[in-house]
């Protein structure tokens, strides 16, 4: 049980620290009464909304913690590949060609949250979107198949963002 | 001199996002049934307004405009995809069947997510329907 409760109130100050830090960038102004009102609304906002923030099972550091570099990286190649698909997507609207599917494959990562980018990453590239997402099993809607086999087309929509996600979060 | 450098880019920026945004509307009527047309409008949507974000980026004033762009930018990187993911999860819980085209065409090119590893012979259409799926 102290376990359990240590473990609220660190997730709990990491919400309002991430809260507050949120807070003085977008106000940007270090008035009193700025200050003193983001960290009562932090605070508060923290204590409502840890649960949600950072799960109770997700009790590993870097399960959470992003590597800030590796992230900064990653975000980088999903800009360059968002864009890749989006000429794609062109490129198929003006053709009217398409072989839309629905495909299930499973993924490696063990994070919750690293699922949840994988998955919005998966939205975002190569023409799929995440139809649902369910423990580690992926249902995608493939814009542009290229094949039926399950395996493969999980190796095709993830690409190379599992492995770096694996990288990200550990 | 700087400044026009950063107008040329804002102006890319900005024509792209108005190429992206009308491949997006066009596609929402094009295409058939709603996981296609969530694909055409999320994605260029999403591109579209992310251009918009990066031209704004080139003329931000000063710095603390452009962190507080960078921080939109990530948020619209969570926020984006995420409303498209859920109109396409409540089609597929509804029970909506995904269009089927009648000659579905491969585009071989879609292997470069795969890494090489998958192959597959160029310009075979997929088998006809077999009811395995």
């Amino acid at each position: 049980m102290r376990a359990a409760r240590a473990w609220r109130v660190i997730r709990f100050g990491i919400t309002s620290i991430a809260l507050y830090a949120v807070w003085l960038l977008f106000t940007a102004s270090l008035d009193a009464f700025s200050l003193i009102t983001g960290a009562v609304g932090s605070v508060a906002i923290g204590a409502l909304t840890h649960d949600v923030f950072i799960a109770e099972h997700e009790a590993s550091y870097r399960s959470f913690m992003p590597n800030p570099f590796l992230l900064v990286a990653f975000l980088v190649f999903l800009i360059y590949s968002m864009y890749l698909s989006s000429i794609q997507m062109l490129v198929a609207l003006v053709r009217g060609h398409a072989s839309p599917r629905v495909v299930h494959f499973r993924t490696r990562l063990k994070s919750d949250l690293a699922r949840m980018v994988l998955s919005n990453a998966i939205t975002f590239t190569p023409g799929t979107i995440t139809l649902d997402l369910d423990d580690d099993h992926l249902t995608v809607h493939w814009f542009l198949a290229t094949t039926r086999h399950s395996r493969a087309a999980g190796e095709i929509v993830k690409g190379r963002f599992e492995g770096y996600l694996r990288r990200v979060w550990s | 001199m700087i400044s026009i450098v950063t107008e040329l880019i804002a102006l890319a920026a900005f024509t792209s996002a108005a190429v992206f945004g009308t491949a997006g509307i066009i596609g929402l009527y094009r295409f058939p049934d709603p996981y296609a047309r969530m694909q055409a409008s999320s994605l260029c949507g999403t591109t579209a307004v992310f251009s918009v974000f990066l031209g704004s980026l080139a003329l931000a004033p000063s710095w603390a405009v452009a962190t507080r762009l960078v921080v939109l930018m990530a948020f619209f990187l969570v926020s984006g995809p995420t409303g498209g993911h859920i109109v396409a999860r409540f089609a597929w819980n509804s029970g909506i069947d995904p269009w089927r085209p009648v000659s579905p065409v491969i585009r071989p090119a879609r292997r470069r997510f795969g890494g090489g590893k998958v192959e597959r012979a160029k310009d075979s259409p997929l088998p006809p329907e077999s009811g395995i799926d």
